[in-house]
């Protein structure tokens, strides 16, 4: 699954709300990172979850950190150790 | 370089190599269809990194990866099989005694009809790339729309 953490569960982030904060159109916002509008939309949709670098120029682009934009559901993802 | 200004170039060059081709096969020179075929695939790969307002990042690299990936991995098998079918046909693959019937001799594919064989699998590795590519595509919100 794309916008998937590898156990099922979506990638959650707040793009667009930060995006309505700072009154940005998704078209905006991808000029500013390098990337095309269709990949803003398609990480807001959770339907694509960005390499580190995109996910951290995009919180750059807002000033904030990593965890403010982008929720990772670590509650499922358990690892078993012998 | 504009992207029209590219698939103009593009078009320009597929019907200067379909001049060619049969150019060539009036004198009779598979050599040089040959050679400007790969001397248009390298304009081509040049004049593409002359495009300027074609944005590519790495969702479109991922669709790319992705779809290339899969093309791989049905194409070597369909490839394989039809090799190895080929392969016995050359070899003259002996049946077992048991089998009273005398086997006649195997037919050899003739070498001409080996380019069309190429072509035909040419053409599945195609569809194949842009069946795959469009799925990709899709499934990584290629064609979503929104509210905005």
């Amino acid at each position: 699954m794309p916008g998937s953490t590898g156990n099922g569960k979506p990638m959650k982030n707040r793009i667009k709300v930060f995006r309505a904060m700072h009154d940005l159109t998704q078209e905006d916002l991808a000029k500013a990172i390098g990337v095309t509008r269709q990949t803003i939309l398609a990480i807001e949709k959770g339907k694509y979850v960005p390499s580190l670098d995109l996910a951290f120029k995009i919180t750059r682009h807002f000033n904030v950190t990593i965890e403010e934009i982008f929720l990772y559901d670590a509650g499922t993802s358990t690892v078993d150790i012998d | 370089m504009k992207k029209n200004s590219f698939y103009l170039l593009f078009g320009f060059i597929a019907i200067v190599l379909v001049a060619l081709f049969w150019y060539s096969d009036e004198i009779h020179t598979s050599l040089l269809i040959e050679v400007a075929f790969i001397a248009a695939a390298a304009v081509l790969y040049l004049a593409r990194r002359k495009v300027t307002d074609l944005v590519e990042d790495e969702r479109s690299a991922k669709i790319t990866e992705q779809a290339a990936m899969r093309t791989l991995q049905v194409f070597w098998v369909v490839f394989c099989a039809f090799s190895i079918g080929a392969v016995m046909q050359i070899l003259h693959v002996p049946s077992f005694p048991r089998q009273a019937p005398p086997v006649p001799p195997p037919m050899i594919l003739p070498i001409r009809s080996m380019g069309f064989i190429q072509l035909g699998l040419l053409c599945l590795m195609i569809f194949l790339y842009v069946g795959f590519r469009i799925y990709y595509a899709r499934k990584y919100g290629e064609w979503e729309t929104d509210e905005e």
